[in-house]
């Protein structure tokens, strides 16, 4: 922290006119951005606060029209919402720490320069990335390993993910090799070296990967759909939103199928409960970025080893 | 069942059954269900929709008519001609409609049709409008006189929806303009049984002749060929656009927002054109089979059979179709002294409300049901059919719209005409083509002409030039070998004809 | 750097001795259950790839159903102009996209990181992230409105500066829809992209940044010679990463952006497989048409790594 803090002062006694007008720039370009990303989700707001029928009208920009909170009662209301929700909290905690370690672990094994297998098996993994044997092979693999119907669906086969740990990797492969070299005189093995020297130093590329994962984790509702659907104690919240934006569809199309349509299904879905539920499932993320975001500023890591 | 739900608790009550739903969300069918049938693992009971078929084949159903004679209701649901179809080569019926028409279509909405706003008939006094032409010519009329609406945005004479396969608002009405009704994918004729293809008929290059000069004239929307369908009800939600070719429950929502922002003058009553006058025009047309396998099944899965189809039966009841399409009596329903069912008021505006739908009213849509009149004969199954409180429900403007072409509901204000399938089997032939795969010729040549029809008929509208525009989609059109799925469309016809007649005309 | 990049090389060239083994025997331990793990999740189901070979259907499952060997690649490549131009899209749009995008995160990583008060940085930070987690059916309406011929801004823009005379219906134009695509995955993505080069930044030694300051290097050449180069083997993996995808480029937004008088240039491989194998219950098409994408993105992969090898870059593998 310390460190931080007399780059600041730096900054500080310099800033000349040339400075100023650096920063100025910066500050309009990123002033830019923000209004041009800031749009959508206070748009995506105002919609989920206003009437369904009058949304469909248009026009809605960045205040709801027609006030209402029908929406959020319709998508909070269900029982099934509860469960759902400490699955999804569940998931995401256990995922997240799972995931992390394993990927990471590899991430180092694979980091080491000196490691007689580093080529192939990192081959090995990179492969995974763009080969697949598609939906019906891996349910049936999952149906046989006892996955249906299990919490441990959501958790076991992501263990390992060939992207993040090659981003781990890269970030680990920067680290200066003494750090290795010093630890080993002092006797220390692989896995030592892993848990006391390296996995300190990763913090900003582990949060990273940490939000990737919990991201992931908090968003799929698929895996739900194909494996646990049948058992509503396993359903997350996803899944329930998911759920009730196909029957919000189904209801107001619902006439459809009885009349000689040509086309039965119908891709009605009310705008507002979907916004609606696009809030609520962002509101954690919002919450709980904040909190990661320490570890992605400059200067915490090697700075603060090397004092 | 949802423990939370006043109906499904009172259902679960009376029958003792408990079913739990599940929607397949985001997943293509076919994907969901070639993943059961992989792994031989299935719901008790399924609605596997057009997927029904792999279903039957891969042995995961249950043969119903072993089992039904315990269960009338379910086995008197549907009639003897639709059993015909559902029959399976083997003799066996495995499926069944999830809909069945009960005694009369009380049906209030139209289906497809060309649609105006009630405001521009009045404008000019409900002028009786039987062509295409006469319907341009008035646009044309009002447009003059009323270029825009009371907050001055300009208003959009007619639009087509061409979005994915919401494309039919401007591919099929050739079908129609000839006097046909909707078999969705070619003409048959009632005389000969021969497959008449709608898209190349001199009917079809009149149609898109005006809807050329039209937009030409620029009567029709600029912007209608890159619309998606969000936008185009968006469009129609804010008044702006004056006629259309749709069908009804497409663009109800539009209304229903119409509505709410107080534009009842701008809501559609539909109009029944063909390309000439006098012609007889069939938009809105009801049979009492749909010749498809496609419904509600009993999987091997299932540990109780008889459970399953205690339950399917129990849904039939009379009492229970009314709990579920009506509601509660006297909360949800009043009965007058003649036995017919009304609401109030608040009953109505509390059955719109989606927190009131899913805390009490019942959406279960897995199992049998019937539309068009409640089992007691005298009332319809559905309380937005029924036929005082339908005529409530609508707007003024619309109201005095009808009234002056003498019609009380949407399907009155055009010919209702009952298709009996002992007479017309083949009827409507979408159910065929809807099952189309590109695994045959026809299939595949079924696809490549939808791809093609999308690209370039909405070229043909915007042409500058339409002789020529009309010319490059004929051959392309040539060029996707249309014959051969015509060909499988006349088997088809001869197939069905011959489930219900016993004759066989294909001639092999 | 100079000293890690020989020590690797060193490293490769080693020989496989039972000595070295037995020296690294703790890291094979480690490795040797990540490999099974990953050959019982990723490599198994591999088998599916026979339905590329057969009539795949679900009734009669993998073992029954009827081979009919290369055919359903014949449907793909022979004579099939629909295909090729699906795939002529797809690459087009993967490699203006893939160009963009990691462009623009590069640049707004750097721009952030280049803020001094922190509240202001992690407001920018925390929002610009935000519409990732957007539908594309919200993001692409948004697109469509700013875009539209009546009111949206950017007609009414270009009009105003005189640029164009009338408003002009972009949608229209097949040359445009590309980067239409390309500009609504940027305006999405670009600032949950930069979060992983913000956290590489934060690797580079800030003691490097201090001196340069002191020697007076201005704060575009910082960026230029110490942030860029200090964040290259990242930028230079993920590329190699993301061009071995360049064949999927998705479906949901083209989809959602296309119209009939595009559709020639909108459609995608993934678009393609939807319509002509999933949705008509030919598993096996899709299957096909999946493992001429893993094996193009396998030559792909080979060769930029060899390319990152030859100019002497971070590689892969």
């Amino acid at each position: 922290m310390q460190k931080k803090e007399i780059r600041l002062e730096v900054h500080k006694r310099k800033l000349g006119l040339r400075a100023r007008i650096y920063y100025l720039i910066i500050g309009c370009i990123l002033g830019f951005a923000v209004i041009v990303t800031l749009y959508p989700i206070l748009n995506t707001i105002a919609i989920s606060f206003n009437e369904a029928y009058d949304t469909i009208r248009g026009g809605v920009h960045l205040f709801p029209r027609k006030f209402t909170l029908v929406n959020y009662r319709t998508v909070l209301q269900k029982d099934s919402m509860g469960t759902g929700l400490v699955v999804s909290v569940l998931r995401t905690g256990i995922g997240i720490v799972t995931h992390l370690f394993c990927t990471a672990l590899l991430a180092f094994v694979l980091s080491r320069k000196e490691f007689i297998f580093r080529k192939q098996a990192t081959f090995y993994y990179v492969l995974t990335m763009y080969v697949s044997g598609g939906m019906v092979p891996t349910f049936l693999l999952f149906r046989n390993l006892g996955f249906i119907n299990s919490f441990w669906v959501y958790i076991i086969p992501g263990l390992v993910s060939a992207y993040d740990m090659i981003v781990i990797r890269t970030y680990i492969s920067a680290l200066p090799d003494s750090l290795q070299e010093s630890a080993m005189m002092d006797g220390a093995g692989y896995f030592t070296i892993f848990v006391s020297v390296i996995a300190p130093l990763s913090k900003p590329v582990f949060a990273t990967i940490a939000l990737f994962i919990g991201v992931g984790q908090w968003n799929s509702w698929f895996d739900t759909m194909l494996y646990n659907r049948m058992n509503p104690k396993l359903t997350t919240l996803q899944y329930e939103l998911m759920k009730l934006l196909s029957t919000v569809s189904t209801m107001s199309g619902s006439s459809a199928n009885v009349y000689g349509n040509t086309q039965t299904k119908t891709m009605l879905t009310t705008t507002s409960v979907q916004a609606a539920a696009t809030v609520l499932t962002c509101l954690p993320i919002v919450v709980l970025y904040p909190f990661l975001q320490r570890y992605f500023v400059a200067g915490l890591t090697i700075g603060g080893v090397k004092e | 069942m949802n423990a939370d739900n006043d109906i499904q608790q009172m259902i679960a009550e009376k029958i003792g059954a408990i079913c739990r739903e599940t929607h397949l969300t985001g997943q293509t069918q076919p994907e969901a269900v070639g993943m059961m049938i992989a792994s031989g693992d299935y719901p008790d009971i399924i609605a596997g929709g057009n997927s029904t078929k792999q279903l039957i084949e891969a042995g995961a159903l249950i043969p119903l008519d072993e089992y039904w004679d315990d269960y009338p209701n379910l086995k008197n649901f549907t009639p003897d001609v639709q059993k015909e179809f559902l029959r399976q080569p083997d003799g066996h019926i495995y499926v069944f409609p999830q809909g069945e028409l009960y005694k009369k279509d009380m049906t209030v909405n139209a289906a497809e049709a060309f649609w105006i706003q009630a405001k521009v008939l009045e404008w000019d006094n409900y002028p009786e409008i039987e062509t295409l032409d006469q319907l341009f010519d008035l646009l044309e009329r009002y447009t003059k006189e009323n270029p825009t609406l009371e907050d001055g945005t300009s208003v959009i004479p007619y639009t087509i929806l061409c979005y994915d396969w919401y494309y039919f608002c401007l591919e099929n009405p050739p079908q129609f303009l000839d006097g046909y009704p909707n078999d969705g994918c070619c003409i048959v004729d009632p005389d000969t049984h021969k497959v008449i293809d709608y898209n190349t008929t001199p009917t079809a290059e009149r149609y898109f002749r005006i809807l050329n000069e039209q937009y030409n004239k620029g009567m029709i929307d600029s912007e209608f060929m890159t619309m998606s369908r969000d936008e185009y009800i968006q469009k129609l939600s804010t008044g702006r656009v004056l006629a259309m070719c749709d069908q009804y429950w497409n663009f109800s929502d539009a209304e229903k927002a119409m509505i709410s922002a107080g534009m009842t003058g701008n809501c559609y009553v539909p109009l029944g054109l063909t390309i000439d006058p006098g012609m007889s025009e069939q938009y809105f047309t009801s049979t009492n089979a749909l010749s498809s396998v496609d419904g509600i099944g009993i999987t091997t899965s299932c540990k109780d059979i008889d459970g399953a189809l205690q339950y399917l039966n129990d849904m039939l009841d009379p009492d229970i179709q009314t709990l579920l399409q009506w509601g509660v009596e006297g909360v949800d329903y009043l009965v007058d002294d003649e036995g017919m069912f009304y609401r109030t008021d608040e009953m109505r505006e509390k059955a719109m409300d989606p927190a009131y739908k899913t805390s009490h009213l019942c959406s279960l849509q897995l199992r049998c049901g019937y539309f068009g009149m409640n089992l007691d004969g005298k009332n319809a199954a559905m309380p937005s059919e029924q036929p005082s409180e339908f005529f409530e429900t609508l707007q003024p403007e619309v109201q005095r719209a009808f009234e002056a072409y003498g019609a009380k509901t949407y399907p009155d204000m055009l010919d209702y005409t009952f298709i009996d399938a002992t007479e017309a089997p083949w009827y409507p032939m979408w159910t065929f083509a809807n099952g189309f795969s590109t695994s045959t010729e026809g299939g595949m040549a079924w696809k490549r002409v939808a791809d093609m029809k999308h690209e370039y008929l909405p070229q043909v509208v915007i042409a500058k030039d339409f002789d020529s525009a009309w010319a490059e989609y004929l051959e392309k059109y040539n060029e996707c070998n249309p014959q051969a799925y015509l060909d499988e469309l006349q088997q088809e016809v001869y197939r069905r004809i011959k489930i219900v007649t016993g004759v066989d005309e294909s001639g092999n | 750097m100079k000293r890690k990049k020989s020590g690797q090389v060193l490293a490769v060239r080693r020989k496989v001795s039972w000595k070295l083994i037995k020296r690294q025997r703790e890291l094979i331990i480690l490795m040797v259950p990540f490999v099974i793990y990953t050959f019982i999740f990723n490599y198994a189901p591999l088998f599916g790839w026979v339905m590329a070979f057969q009539n795949y259907s679900p009734v009669k499952g993998i073992l029954g159903s009827k081979w009919i060997g290369l055919d359903k690649f014949k449907f793909l490549f022979v004579g099939n102009n629909e295909f090729l131009k699906v795939l002529r899209n797809t690459i087009c749009m993967s490699v203006i996209n893939l160009a963009l995008s990691t462009f623009c995160a590069i640049a707004f990583a750097l721009l952030i990181n280049e803020m001094i008060h922190r509240t202001p940085k992690r407001i920018v930070q925390t929002i610009s992230y935000l519409p990732h987690f957007l539908s594309w059916i919200v993001v692409c309406g948004i697109v469509k409105e700013v875009l539209s011929v009546e009111n949206g801004v950017v007609n009414e823009l270009l009009v105003f500066l005189h640029i164009i005379k009338e408003p002009v219906n972009w949608f229209t134009k097949p040359k445009l829809f590309w980067w239409i695509t390309a500009f609504a995955n940027v305006w999405k993505e670009t600032g949950w992209n930069s979060i992983i080069y913000l956290s590489a930044i934060t690797a580079i030694n800030p003691e490097l940044c201090e001196a340069a300051e002191i020697d007076g290097a201005g704060r575009l050449r910082r960026i230029w010679h110490i942030i860029l180069p200090g964040i290259k083997p990242t930028i230079i993996i993920l590329l190699i990463m993301s061009i071995g995808g360049i064949l999927n480029a998705g479906f949901e937004m083209q989809y959602l952006l296309s119209n009939s008088l595009v559709q020639d240039v909108s459609r995608t491989v993934d678009i393609y497989v939807l319509n002509y194998g999933i949705s008509q219950n030919d598993f096996s098409l899709g299957t096909a048409a999946g493992m001429f994408k893993s094996v193009v993105s396998i030559v792909l992969i080979f060769l930029a790594n060899a390319t990152a090898k030859a100019v002497g870059e971070e590689r892969l593998f």
